[in-house]
């Protein structure tokens, strides 16, 4: 029998059950054939006396039978989920009756299953059996689902701990080779320029590394709070075109931006809506070959405004789409320019877009290269 | 304009006074005092009475909010930028209702960052100077 095999993994010796009825032959019945099998068991003769019992004694199982003076088992059954919600032991009735009706409520009063009397004491095992193995297996789940969430808001303190803690003094490595390149303490031999720029660009790229880790931890901890304020979103992309282009064209690349004639404003905010298109227009850039053409394009529908960026690169793999918007969802898809990438960038996209209510999404176009379109809410 | 005041630069950590000390220098033939916590800048703000204040926010002893209460106290009149390296709305906030003049996040790229110190001290300064 299955129950059997289960009962290997999940100790159920010593569990305790509370039996519930005013037959007391019965109720003394039921209980030696539980003790026999090594559980623990608590009687009660009335719906009120179980309430009691309950109470103190704890259970793990409710074995309770519907017909009683007093309140019956259904009513007992429905104070006792009113009393402990989800957290009640699974009750099953024991019934004489077993008409479907009566089997419906007393699904409804929220129990788990019924005996039909008289009791076959195998029968009653094995679903008691069942029963508890299904208790302590969700019970044994939700504790593990807290300790993972646990140990997920830790791995978040410390990413964002260390992120910032690593931050100022890159920006301070970075600031001073910028100062040592730019000449403002003397000028450099072309050998030196060499060097200083190294460490720029080095530093450069952890910054913005530590910058996402940052934002991924701030986002998870539940600390990406959104201010939306009336924002130009036209203006916003052309900006950030126009910065994205000198970047751009290190690799003779090109990004175009129609707008449409369109000039929305939208309840959004705008650094953070800022920091997609940024992304979304490095990543176009990052992973197009040399010399491509990025458009950037601004529509409106009926109820909404969207982006989109398109590139000439080689696409999202069909295999690999579930992980685009993952965090560390890197695809084999590589830069094109020896480029970084964290894997974090549309991973933080998606959490800000979401947060304004919106959707992004990436579609591979017939003519070749990827479009991303942001859809906000007007 | 080139920018000739008296600055206090209030920061904990080293590389980030020579860093933003570099910067100052940049707009002006500045004369700069650094100090390493809140309690020092305000002790020196006493002595010296700068013409600016940059403060950083996370300092030991007395943060950057304390001590722009604590110089505020000392001078109402007192112009201070606070240096940030996380753009937290809420000290944003704080420190704008203590009446700091701007913020700028440490980590922008030398280059904005100098247009932002320029800007707001030629906003503060305006009045105090004979137009050329």
């Amino acid at each position: 029998m299955e129950s059997t095999d289960h009962s290997n993994r999940i100790d159920l010796q010593g569990r305790k059950i509370l039996v519930v009825d005013d037959d007391r032959l019965n109720v003394r019945i039921l209980a030696n054939i539980l003790k026999q099998e090594g559980f623990t068991v608590s009687e009660a003769n009335s719906g009120e006396k179980a309430l009691e019992v309950y109470e103190t004694f704890r259970p793990e199982l409710v074995l309770l039978d519907v017909m009683m003076p007093g309140i019956n088992g259904f009513e007992t059954c429905r104070q006792l989920r009113q009393r402990y919600g989800e957290k009640t032991a699974p009750v099953i009735f024991i019934t004489a009756k077993s008409e479907s009706d009566d089997v419906v409520e007393g699904l409804s009063a929220g129990g788990v299953d019924y005996l039909p009397k008289p009791v076959r004491a195998k029968e009653a095992i094995a679903r008691i059996r069942t029963h508890l193995q299904n208790r302590l297996l969700v019970e044994q789940q939700a504790l593990l689902v807290d300790q993972l969430s646990k140990a997920n808001a830790a791995k978040n303190k410390f990413l964002g701990m260390a992120a910032h803690d690593l931050r100022n003094p890159l920006a301070s490595i970075r600031g001073l080779a910028e100062f040592l390149r730019d000449g403002v303490v003397g000028e450099l031999t072309a050998d030196q320029l060499d060097l200083v720029k190294t460490i720029h660009e080095a530093s450069q790229g952890m910054l913005d590394m530590v910058n996402e880790l940052l934002d991924v931890a701030t986002i998870e901890a539940g600390e990406l709070k959104i201010h939306p304020e009336p924002t130009a979103l036209t203006e916003l992309l052309a900006k950030a075109v126009y910065l994205a282009n000198i970047d751009a064209a290190k690799k003779g690349t090109k990004i175009d931006f129609h707008s449409n004639d369109h000039a929305p404003t939208l309840p959004i905010d705008g650094a953070k809506i800022k920091q997609v298109i940024n992304n979304l227009l490095s990543n176009g850039v990052k992973y197009s070959p040399p010399g491509s053409l990025i458009t950037v394009e601004l529509t409106r529908d009926d109820q909404h405004w969207s982006f989109a960026v398109r590139d000439q690169g080689p696409g999202i793999p069909d295999s690999e789409r579930g992980k685009l918007f993952q965090d560390f969802g890197q695809l084999s898809v590589r830069p094109t320019g020896g480029e970084k990438s964290t894997g974090l960038g549309l991973a933080i996209c998606r959490k800000i877009v979401d947060a304004h209510h919106g959707t992004i999404s990436a579609t591979n176009q017939p003519t070749g290269g990827c479009e991303f379109r942001v859809t906000l809410p007007s | 304009m080139a920018f000739n005041g008296k600055v206090l630069l209030a920061d904990d950590e080293p590389h980030i006074r020579k860093f933003v000390g570099l910067l100052l220098k940049q707009l002006g033939p500045v004369s700069i005092i650094e100090a390493c916590n809140g309690q020092e800048g305000v002790a020196r703000y006493q002595q010296e009475r700068p013409d600016l204040v940059l403060l950083d926010v996370n300092m030991p002893i007395l943060d950057g909010i304390g001590a722009l209460r604590a110089i505020r106290q000392i001078d109402p009149d007192a112009i201070a930028i606070m240096l940030t390296s996380l753009a937290s709305r809420q000290i944003v906030e704080e420190a704008a209702d203590l009446g700091a003049v701007n913020y700028v996040r440490k980590d922008t790229p030398k280059d904005e960052l100098l247009k932002t110190l320029r800007e707001t001290i030629e906003a503060c300064f305006e009045d105090d100077e004979p137009a050329p």
